[in-house]
């Protein structure tokens, strides 16, 4: 096993799973092409191969020198490094953190931009550590001002309006708003 | 040239219209490529429907200008928040946001305006001079296959510099090369691994997923430090670096300029690959490769000049060939076709002087970039003093909205915050984040290249590889990627030893 950890191991695991899954994925489209003799897969079955040689070679790699960066790299960042043990409270805040953005990005269909953009605004201060309620209130109106004037009305960016009442009626009410303000001027 | 040239001038600030749109361009461009989270292309996706109002070439000149200053000012960003403004400043982070940790933000950034300046300037002149003769050029001599050598030449380049061992450079790139796979094949338009989704027939929008990669993994891995205690604030500086120090890296420059022009002129590959490759020739001639990645002035200027300098360089396939070289002159070809045109050479014959208020406005945009970038960076770089709770949700606002801009679909958001999730993984284990985004931007054009390539000359590799420009570029990319893979061998070897 040599300097082989556990993390490596389901590393090249969660790699090979990758590999697999695309290839397996590659049957869908393995289509003739009138014009190309290689069809539609060669080119992602080549760097499925290549893939698999690299793992390899990584394995080959971790197993002599374990996580140690090759001597010479060029563009390493320091922080990317740092595996010591955390509390479990740090892994949960993180983990929210890292999951919030994606259930914002689910919700704008159906909430819309208008609607979802000033909570997961304050959510994110809160999950960063800001427990001030007027800082939380206050910041959280001020980048959405800063938004909906930038994008909103100097720039008429359409934005997503939501298709769920109360949440469509709101971003229809901004977009009356907006429409009255342009006429003014 | 010198005459046409003036004539240029002359219409470009004859009119108080253009004169507006130009300072518009200039400062948009440089604004939305130094917020972190949006880019010169979400600018550009937004003023895209305005553009069909404008003159033709009032039109392309504002784009010509964004595109210009917008290069330049996604150089801030990555200097002062490790995130890159566009793929073709993620280089620049490698060493730009290590000084800026160390309190030389200020002599980073300098150095990016200035040699961003000299760069684009360089390239505007040389378009200028050379712009039919060096079309008529790459007509003759660069077709398809030297166009994939090119793309594997890159590859190999980005493979090189990033990840933690040559083999997590690759694994990045062949990832990025995968992700780009999603979507239509370039010859048979079939659909590839869209999983049932017809969104994703169109593939992964590389602006979605630039965006996640660099902006929001910045952001997690930036919130983990929080949560874990070990957040550094950057440190503020202003002072930018003297004349006598940037002299010091003069032939950085000449030889960043070249690099920069020549990949900027071949169809499809654009800054992205100038800026790393300017940088990989930086390390690969310097004596001193230790230092680059923690914080050497010479990425930054290698980097910076690369990336302007084909700039200029980008407007010759499309003017004179009609073949964009990357995003934002794809969208340029937009805005000829709104106004019944078509880039390419008749252009020339045709509207000749719209070209020219093109070449005067990219001219005065770069020489525009010394003056306005210091007054600007000087401004910008307080940023670095509110807290990061507060920057933080609008950089994640600002880059929702960048990722929706483009096609209008709430799957890129999506899209964007999984790359960042996934980026975050990838960072904290060694992996190259700049080499998984650039196998992303070269993948489709590499596939399509190669493809044409092997048509060309009925699939026999001895006629593809008897073209001396892709036989040395192969043969370059093939000693990069050899260099590593050895040096890679070697460190097992010396680990086994002194066990």
């Amino acid at each position: 096993m040599g300097k082989l950890n556990t993390s490596h191991l389901i590393e090249a695991v969660a790699w090979v799973a990758i590999a697999a899954l695309f290839f397996i994925y590659s049957f869908e489209f393995n289509q003739k092409i009138e014009i190309y003799k290689f069809g539609a897969t060669a080119w992602p079955r080549s760097i499925l191969l290549m893939l698999m040689l690299v793992i390899a070679g990584n394995l080959f790699y971790q197993r002599a020198n374990g996580s140690t960066p090759q001597p010479g790299r060029v563009g390493i960042s320091e922080d990317d490094l740092d595996d010591a043990e955390k509390p479990l409270s740090s892994y949960l805040n993180i983990g929210s953190f890292l999951f919030l953005p994606l259930i914002f990005a689910w919700s704008l269909k159906p909430v819309g931009f208008y609607a979802a953009t000033p909570v997961f605004t304050a959510l994110v201060i809160v999950l960063l550590g800001e427990r001030r309620p007027r800082w939380i209130i206050g910041i959280t109106l001020f980048i959405y001002a800063i938004i909906i004037g930038l994008f909103m009305i100097v720039l008429n960016a359409p934005l997503p309006q939501g298709t769920v009442s109360p949440f469509y009626d709101f971003s229809a009410f901004m977009l009356r708003m907006n429409n009255q303000l342009q006429n003014m001027f | 040239m010198i005459e046409n040239f003036l004539a240029g001038t002359a219409a470009l600030f004859g009119d108080p219209i253009t004169i507006l749109i130009f300072v518009f361009g200039v400062i948009g461009g440089m604004l939305f490529g130094a917020i972190p989270g949006v880019s010169m292309l979400t600018l550009a996706a937004i003023l895209l429907p305005f553009s069909a109002g404008l003159e033709p070439a009032q039109g392309v000149m504002l784009f010509a200008v964004i595109y210009c200053t917008g290069t330049y000012g996604g150089a801030i960003t990555a200097i002062l928040f490790n995130i890159p403004g566009a793929p073709e400043n993620a280089p620049t982070a490698f060493d730009g946001y290590p000084m800026t940790k160390q309190g030389r933000a200020g002599k980073a950034v300098g150095a990016a305006v200035l040699c961003s300046a000299i760069g684009g300037t360089a390239s505007a002149l040389l378009m200028m001079a050379a712009t039919e003769p060096l079309a008529q050029w790459a007509i003759r001599n660069i077709g398809p296959p030297e166009i994939f050598a090119l793309v594997f030449f890159g590859l190999a380049v980005a493979s090189s510099v990033g990840g933690n061992t040559i083999w997590k450079g690759w694994m990045s790139v062949l990832l990025g090369l995968l992700v780009a796979t999603v979507g239509q094949d370039p010859v048979g338009g079939i659909n590839r691994y869209n999983f049932g989704m017809t969104d994703l027939a169109a593939g992964i929008a590389f602006v979605p997923a630039i965006l996640g990669f660099f902006a929001v993994s910045e952001i997690f891995i930036q919130a983990e430090k929080r949560a874990f205690g070990k957040y550094n604030a950057p440190k503020l500086d202003v002072n930018f670096p003297t004349f006598l120090e940037l002299w010091r890296y003069k032939i950085a420059v000449v030889r960043s300029i070249l690099v920069g022009f020549f990949c900027g002129i071949l169809p499809g590959i654009g800054a992205t690959l100038a800026a790393f490759m300017g940088y990989g020739e930086a390390v690969r001639w310097s004596k001193d490769k230790e230092s680059f990645g923690k914080g050497n002035l010479e990425g930054v200027i290698s980097s910076e000049t690369a990336n302007n300098a084909a700039t200029g360089a980008a407007m010759i396939p499309l003017l004179a060939l009609g073949l964009p070289g990357g995003a934002l002159t794809a969208i340029m070809v937009a805005v000829f076709q709104f106004h019944d045109m078509e880039p390419g050479p008749l252009v020339f014959y045709n509207s000749p002087e719209l070209i020219w208020v093109v070449f005067a406005a990219m001219f005065y945009a770069n020489v525009s970039i010394l003056f306005i970038g210091l007054i600007e960076t000087k401004t910008i770089l307080q940023l670095l003093r509110i807290p990061f709770h507060f920057l933080a949700p609008m950089i994640l606002m600002l880059a929702s909205i960048g990722s929706y801009i483009g096609r209008g679909l709430v799957l890129d958001v999506m899209v964007m915050f999984l790359a960042g999730m996934i980026g975050f993984l990838l960072r904290r284990s060694g992996y190259s984040i700049p080499g998984i985004v650039l196998g992303i931007i070269l993948g489709k054009i590499g596939e399509q290249n190669f493809a044409q390539g092997m048509q060309m000359v009925h699939y026999d590799l001895i006629t593809y590889l008897s073209r001396p420009i892709c036989l040395i570029l192969i043969v370059a990319g093939a000693i990069t990627l050899g260099t590593g893979v050895y040096k890679a061998l070697a460190s097992n070897r010396t680990s086994a030893d002194q066990e």
